[in-house]
């Protein structure tokens, strides 16, 4: 999740030789303070040289790629899956498409086309990501290989949060492209990650009229029983407010 | 170090009663203004030099300390209709104001009564240490008598600890979770008090600190759940009950 220090100033030497800490921060618009203790700490994270290769104009895993850890970064990456791609459109965009589907109505000659696909990662990107790369082990292989507890890690995946770390070895896993979960926690985007621009519009007009209504209705239903869960605790907290409160 | 303990408990709970004065004028959950008004006559009531200048007043037979169990006893069971109401602990709720609830009630206050009443209570003194030093017979009989006080809001806080560990791992707001948390640790510090009789002489402070942890719990937990309550921007239900009206 984090780097060492050490390793990232020499990596700032490297890009920047003559830039002092205050100039970083100015380019790359982290906090100085944020970064002051990160380096006390002796852990910068992940996602502060990913700021700075932006600001810098280097790819993030190309940056990334000279950390220990992030290594097989560098190498040609695997092109995402196309159900990977599906996973990343969210949820509202897919009731859109099938919304313009002619499946959907019937009699219209030409329903509009639905506008440009948001970009990813979307409010359940995480969890959408693993489950369409999750061949049924994925989960325990990720455990297993990184040592976190499989309670933590769909904990993570709940609340579409996923560590650097974390999506590596998932990708790793399910033997996917290793920037892929780094698109999917927002991390680093798409294009960084080198997905071709409309790759993932490309996957959505490629899905039938039926798979498309199907996976719409598995992500409502997903939807629903998030929604529900939400109102049951607000309904819960202010009957204990009403008693206790 | 145990005065310091007491003291501030009891100006801790005084001023939770303090506060909560404008909201019981306003009508606002009334139970809750009481729960903390008994907490803090019962915590005055364990501290010798108030403990000793009331029960001069009631005779110096160490009545005030038969009210002091029964002020507990009151205390317990609202905050244990509270609780289980709010949380919807529906068969704790049954448990607690049913007729097993009572009978176990009745039951304790008839022991506990005639206990105090085959002993020599004559000289205040808090805890009753005095009259337990008396003579032997004494000593045995304050020891039931202090099992008993336990019992009935053992009984109460074993009731509620399933709720409150449901609760503590549910997906309510952090907070109520913490509260819930501190009421299962002050419910746990009850039990254990009752296996005082069979803790040798030299742990009292031990005993002192169980029973202070169970009362800051309990304090600390209704407080925590109320402060959620002034977070989220106060009282929708309240509101929303008295224009029902």
């Amino acid at each position: 999740m984090t780097l060492p220090a050490k390793a990232f100033q020499r990596w700032l030497q490297g890009i920047a030789p003559d830039a002092s800490t205050a100039d970083v921060c100015r380019v790359s618009g982290i906090k100085r303070t944020t970064l002051a203790q990160q380096l006390v700490r002796g852990k910068v994270s992940v996602s502060t040289v990913v700021s700075i290769a932006r600001a810098y104009n280097i790819n993030p895993l190309t940056a990334l790629s000279c950390f220990e850890e992030y290594r097989e970064l560098a190498g040609p990456l695997q092109p995402p899956t196309r159900c990977e791609l599906i996973s990343q459109i969210s949820t509202q965009d897919l009731m859109r498409a099938l919304l313009a589907r002619p499946a959907m109505c019937p009699g219209e000659t030409s329903p509009a086309r639905p506008p440009a696909l948001t970009p990813a990662p979307h409010a359940t990107s995480v969890k959408n990501w693993v489950d369409a790369i999750d061949d049924g082990e994925v989960r325990h292989r990720v455990s297993a290989s990184t040592g976190v507890a499989p309670q933590n890690y769909s904990a993570q995946l709940t609340a579409n949060r996923l560590s650097a770390e974390l999506a590596l070895a998932t990708s790793r896993a399910a033997g996917v492209g290793l920037a892929n979960g780094l698109v999917a926690s927002g991390l680093v985007t798409e294009e960084e990650a080198g997905w071709p621009a409309d790759a993932r519009q490309s996957a959505l007009d490629g899905l039938s009229d039926g798979d498309l209504t199907a996976l719409a209705g598995d992500r409502l239903q997903a939807m629903g029983k998030v929604l529900r869960r939400q109102e049951q605790d607000q309904a819960q907290t202010e009957k204990i407010w009403e008693n206790l409160g | 170090m145990i005065a310091v303990l007491q003291w501030s408990t009891l100006a801790i709970c005084a001023l939770i009663a303090i506060a909560r004065i404008p909201s019981a004028l306003r009508g606002e959950n009334r139970s809750l203004f009481y729960i903390f008004t008994l907490m803090t006559l019962a915590i005055l009531l364990s501290i010798e030099a108030p403990y000793v200048a009331i029960d001069q007043a009631l005779g110096g037979i160490n009545l005030a300390n038969l009210l002091l169990r029964f002020v507990i006893f009151a205390t317990i069971y609202v905050l244990g209709v509270k609780v289980t109401r709010g949380f919807g602990a529906e068969g704790a709720y049954r448990l607690i104001t049913g007729r097993a609830g009572m009978a176990v009630l009745l039951v304790i206050s008839v022991v506990m009564v005639a206990v105090f009443v085959m002993m020599d209570t004559a000289g205040s003194s808090a805890g009753l240490v005095g009259p337990a030093r008396m003579n032997a017979r004494n000593g045995v009989l304050v020891e039931y008598y202090g099992a008993a006080g336990r019992a009935y809001p053992a009984f109460v806080s074993l009731a509620l600890l399933p709720a409150m560990i449901v609760a503590v791992r549910s997906t309510l707001p952090v907070l109520i979770r913490m509260a819930a948390g501190l009421l299962a640790i002050g419910g746990v510090a009850i039990t254990l008090s009752l296996l005082f009789p069979v803790f040798p002489r030299s742990w009292d402070s031990l005993e002192f600190v169980i029973n202070y942890t169970a009362v800051l719990c309990f304090m600390i937990g209704l407080a925590l759940i109320w402060a959620a309550r002034v977070k989220n921007g106060g009282n929708t239900a309240a509101r929303k009950t008295s224009t029902e009206k």
